[in-house]
């Protein structure tokens, strides 16, 4: 399957069940689950069911395009569904289905994997799902975002995109995977991942272990500490004071992976990340529980 | 009385954790027993069954209800509940209405401890419903259980290891009606995932007893036991069709067995060219990452064929083979790219990068602990060989001990340390000595695993558990009670291990100044303490290696208290001791020994006598024996001459009184006994012999 075709079956699969199509957010990071879609949306007892693709980053894992099964950044299909649904295991296991996936000739077994996120003050239970002996899926039940508690419960599914397509296809190289085909007056082309992705691979797999400037990081890390805390301290303003949040773990990951960061200074740097994350979080809660009030007061006023 | 039934409880949830079953099943059993004593009740049998979605107990013949209890209430003496005119006294009325009686049942009776006849009645109180007894405790039951990581889900705030989606709960043929975090129980469950795919509905169970053939039939084999014993059928026939046995491993077996509902084991292939990798490099991937078994030919080198454990009973179009061959492919090709990677470089260039590895706060470094180890070979190697070369390949090993640990290599499998320096070693060339003791510096890992395969590997090993235990002590990190998070006492029972099983003539003493030495002023307590409790510490180590050693524990108690320093005599002393307790003549001797004991409790004797004071034969003949026995330095031929003193000893006490009159003799007899015992406790003390 094409890796449009898997998506696009995907988004229509959680739209068709009651889930917002949501957009990638257009700043670096690791994980799908650092979108506000996510982390903000986990908070607080508003209903909320969402579905959107994340481009993911992992400096460290870059392999300069050459290893066939790890690259530098790869796509997650993430779900939140708020408050977890009693049947979301069977949802998920429909939602392979409609992949093409026939379980009654696969092996799918849910093996316990709890997440958790130091730099976000995030962590949930839950499995890694695993088709014929593959991680196809991370499923947690968020316990807590931000250092707060969740109430009610999301469940996370995450999806690994080139993971799925390469096992359904039988591939040996994720460079070799199709993204899709154009289609022009002179014919079909098929276009590969590799094509599309393997240089990026490459540059990003060599600025991130060689060629990142680590003064300049290390500066940035400070900056955008400096700015965050501005931001939320001075102005409340907890959405763009995230947004620091995100730049100052990718800053992070970037030095770790030209490995600038001591294992003893390392828990230190994510406490700093973790604590504006959890600032933000607390700031937008408190921004949902008086606007809830402003709204019932409101309502109260239109009532008279 | 009632006719028993049989009780059965079965929560099943999303999966859960394999490490959280077994636990979870036998803290609700223990509850669940004491409750059924604590209600008058009992069962015949109470058992436990889990899967990955299910936990369940079944108890066998208990009453439909709790037995009728009777009790008796005294009250006032006759006299004062009937009046002379044969009616009941207002006072014997109020006695009757205050047990809920009426006076006619009221009996007359002179109780024990009583001096004439009372009001006595018998109550009784008729026992509830067991059904009832269960619908009102369970709930609690269930949520008093300790779950180590609970979560919440939903909009609910139960907390449980996993969400639990349903209940089934039966007393014979009747559910028990019980509602837990909105779930109710019925008489039906729900089988394997694939058998609902054509059976929509849930499983009815109806009776306890066919519990497990109801949901063998819906694709859930519930007993762990039996899941356990059919994956190892089948890896067994498995690796026989491929010529080749299973590369045993207990707790990965235990482990598929608490994965899967119902066990399939698949056999795969691997590319021959990743055997180029190390065995146990392979071994460790296929287990860590696919929870994979691997099959060695009749040498011992692998085979390229798993097996792994499927959750279902067939693999109808080949995907599971293909699947696992196809994932466990990226991961070899993975650790193919550390070992190539890691063997650019030599192994010695990650000496200087364990600067940045931190060992413990106090102590240091990885590089400094390095740096200690090599100190100690040095001490220790120095005693034991005099040819410089094979001490320079022992300090060879120790600077090159840790150097594996910043390989990528034991980065993604720390199990491999060791293992992986070792073989890096090797491929760059170094001797055998060298590579083999680095390879095998951690061991013994634990008491089932064996020490060292070579006296340098031996060496190594000690000198590195050493400085881990005398650093630790020696800045306060004791392991007291069940705390020893740092692992000490293995530790510690590695070294005597060591020195038991190659007879190196090192005392504690000796390892703890030494041990003391390289830990220097890093040390944060004063050093007699720390000596102290070392010594301590390890006299508990060569006790518990006394009970390894499988010595009954008279042998190990009398030995013990007749010294533990040194090693090598104190094996000696029990070996003789074991072989000689069979001997008959041994409780005599015993008996003897403990009797001289005794008699030398009180009294001051000297070691020094004039055997020409001692007149008796019986006293002159064992003289004699103890002349013989002073110059005999063999411990076993000692214990053979001791052996032959059991007779004279017994004649000695049948035939002379020790604390006679005249005290020129009785000093001669309490010395001539105290010398004997000086001789007994060069190898036991035989009053702690029972």
């Amino acid at each position: 399957m094409h890796i449009q075709e898997l998506i696009l079956r995907l988004q229509r699969f959680w739209a068709d069940r009651g889930c917002l199509i949501g957009q990638p957010y257009d700043l670096e990071k690791g994980a799908g689950t650092m979108n506000p879609l996510t982390f903000f949306g986990a908070l607080g007892s508003r209903p909320w069911n969402v579905a959107y693709v994340e481009p993911s980053r992992r400096p460290a894992d870059g392999r300069y395009g050459e290893n066939p099964f790890r690259v530098y950044k790869h796509l997650q299909f993430q779900v939140i569904l708020k408050p977890s649904p009693a049947k979301v295991q069977d949802l998920y296991i429909e939602s392979l289905e409609a992949l093409g996936i026939d379980l009654s000739k696969h092996d799918l077994r849910f093996e316990e994997d709890n997440w958790e996120s130091p730099s976000l003050g995030a962590w949930g239970v839950g499995w890694q799902v695993v088709l014929d002996g593959m991680e196809i899926s991370q499923f947690t039940y968020f316990q807590q975002v931000g250092g707060l508690d969740c109430r009610p419960v999301s469940a996370e599914l995450t999806y690994g995109i080139e993971r799925i397509c390469m096992f359904l296809g039988g591939y040996d190289n994720i460079f070799d995977l199709v993204h899709g085909e154009v289609k022009t007056d002179d014919g079909v082309f098929p276009v590969t991942y590799g094509q599309m992705r393997q240089r990026e691979e490459f540059e990003l797999s060599a600025y991130s272990f060689e060629h990142a400037d680590l003064d300049l990081h290390r500066h940035l890390f400070d900056a955008f500490e400096k700015e965050g805390w501005h931001l939320l301290n001075d102005l409340g303003h907890f959405l763009s004071a995230y947004e620091q949040a995100l730049k100052m773990s990718h800053t992070f990951n970037v030095l770790d992976a030209r490995g600038a960061v001591s294992t003893t200074e390392r828990p230190g740097i994510i406490k700093r990340v973790r604590d504006l994350a959890c600032g933000c979080a607390k700031a937008y809660l408190e921004h949902q529980e008086g606007a809830a009030a402003a709204a019932e007061t409101a309502g109260k006023g239109g009532a008279k | 009385m009632s006719a028993t039934k049989t009780f059965l409880l079965e929560l099943h949830c999303e999966e859960i954790p394999a490490r959280f079953l077994q636990p979870l099943a036998d803290e609700f059993s223990t509850a669940l027993s004491a409750w059924i004593q604590g209600q008058g009740l009992a069962a015949a049998s109470l058992e436990s069954f889990y899967s990955p979605r299910k936990l369940a107990w079944r108890g066998i013949g208990l009453p439909g209800s709790q037995p009728d209890q009777t009790d008796t209430q005294v009250g006032p003496p006759q006299r004062m509940c009937v009046g002379e005119d044969g009616q009941p006294t207002i006072q014997g009325l109020k006695f009757a209405e205050k047990w809920g009686v009426a006076f006619s049942a009221v009996r007359f009776e002179q109780p024990a401890g009583k001096k004439e006849p009372c009001a006595v009645v018998t109550i009784t109180k008729q026992g509830r419903p067991t059904v009832d007894l269960l619908a009102e405790a369970l709930p609690g039951l269930i949520a008093g259980l300790h779950v180590p990581k609970a979560m919440r889900w939903g909009s609910s705030e139960f907390e449980f290891v996993r969400p639990i989606r349903n209940i089934l709960c039966l007393f014979g043929d009747q559910v028990v009606p019980i509602t837990v975090d909105g779930v109710a129980a019925t008489d039906s469950t729900w089988g394997h995932r694939l058998y609902h795919r054509q059976h929509p509905g849930p499983v009815r169970i109806p009776t306890p007893e066919s519990y497990e053939s109801a949901l063998e039939t819906a694709g859930v084999v519930v007993s762990v036991e039996a899941r356990r014993t059919r994956i190892a059928q089948q890896l067994e026939t498995l690796a026989a069709e491929a010529k080749g046995r299973v590369v045993a491993d207990a707790e990965l077996l235990d482990t598929l067995a608490e994965i899967v509902e119902f066990p399939k084991i698949v056999r795969g292939d691997f590319p021959v060219d990743f055997l180029e990798l190390p065995k146990e490099v392979l071994v460790t991937s296929l287990r860590e990452h696919q929870k994979s078994f691997c099959i060695e030919g009749p040498g011992g080198a692998l085979l390229p064929h798993f097996l792994t454990a499927a959750n279902r009973t067939d693999d109808p179009a080949g995907f599971v083979k293909a699947g696992n061959e196809w994932v466990l492919k990226a991961r070899l090709y993975d650790a193919r790219f550390f070992f190539a990677e890691d063997r650019k470089h030599p192994l010695s260039d990650r000496l200087e990068k364990l600067k940045a590895l931190t060992f413990q706060r106090e102590l240091g470094s990885y590089h400094d602990k390095t740096g200690r180890v090599v100190a100690l070979t040095k001490a220790l190697a120095t005693k034991l060989s005099k040819d410089d070369e094979h001490i320079d390949r022992a300090l060879e090993a120790a600077r090159m001990a840790k150097c594996d640990l910043r390989t990528l290599m034991v980065g993604e499998f720390p199990e491999l340390q060791g293992v992986m320096g070792g073989e890096y070693l090797k491929h760059e060339g170094a001797h055998e000595e060298v590579w083999m003791a680095v390879k095998e510096h951690y061991r013994p890992i634990g008491a089932d695993d064996a020490v060292p395969s070579t006296p340098m590997g031996c060496l190594l090993s000690l000198c590195d558990k050493l400085d881990t235990v005398a650093g630790c002590f020696a800045v306060g990190l004791i392991p007291s009670g069940s705390k020893d998070p740092l692992a000490l006492r293995r530790a510690g029972q590695g070294i005597v291990r060591i020195l038991w099983e190659r007879g190196w003539a090192f005392t504690p003493a000796d390892l703890i100044a030494a041990g003391l030495r390289v830990v220097g002023t890093r040390a944060t307590k004063p050093a007699p303490e720390t000596t102290e409790a070392l010594l301590t510490f390890f006299k508990d180590r060569v006790a518990y290696q006394l009970e390894q050693a499988g010595y009954a524990g008279s042998v190990r108690r009398s030995a013990l208290a007749a010294g533990w320093e040194d090693l090598a005599d104190l094996k000696a002393r029990c070996e003789a001791l074991s072989a000689f307790a069979e001997d008959v003549r041994f409780a005599s001797l015993a008996q003897s020994a403990k009797r001289i004991g005794n008699i030398l409790k009180d009294e001051l004797a000297s070691g020094d006598f004039d055997s020409a004071l001692l007149t008796q034969g019986e006293e002159k003949v064992l003289a004699e024996h103890l002349g013989r026995l002073e110059a005999t330095a063999d411990q076993k031929a000692l214990l053979g001459a001791l052996a032959e003193l059991a007779e004279p000893l017994e004649a000695f006490f049948n035939a002379v009184m020790v604390k006679c009159d005249d005290p020129a003799l009785r000093a001669a007899r309490l010395s001539l006994l105290h010398r004997l015992r000086q001789a007994f406790l060069r190898v036991a003390d035989f009053s702690l012999w029972q």
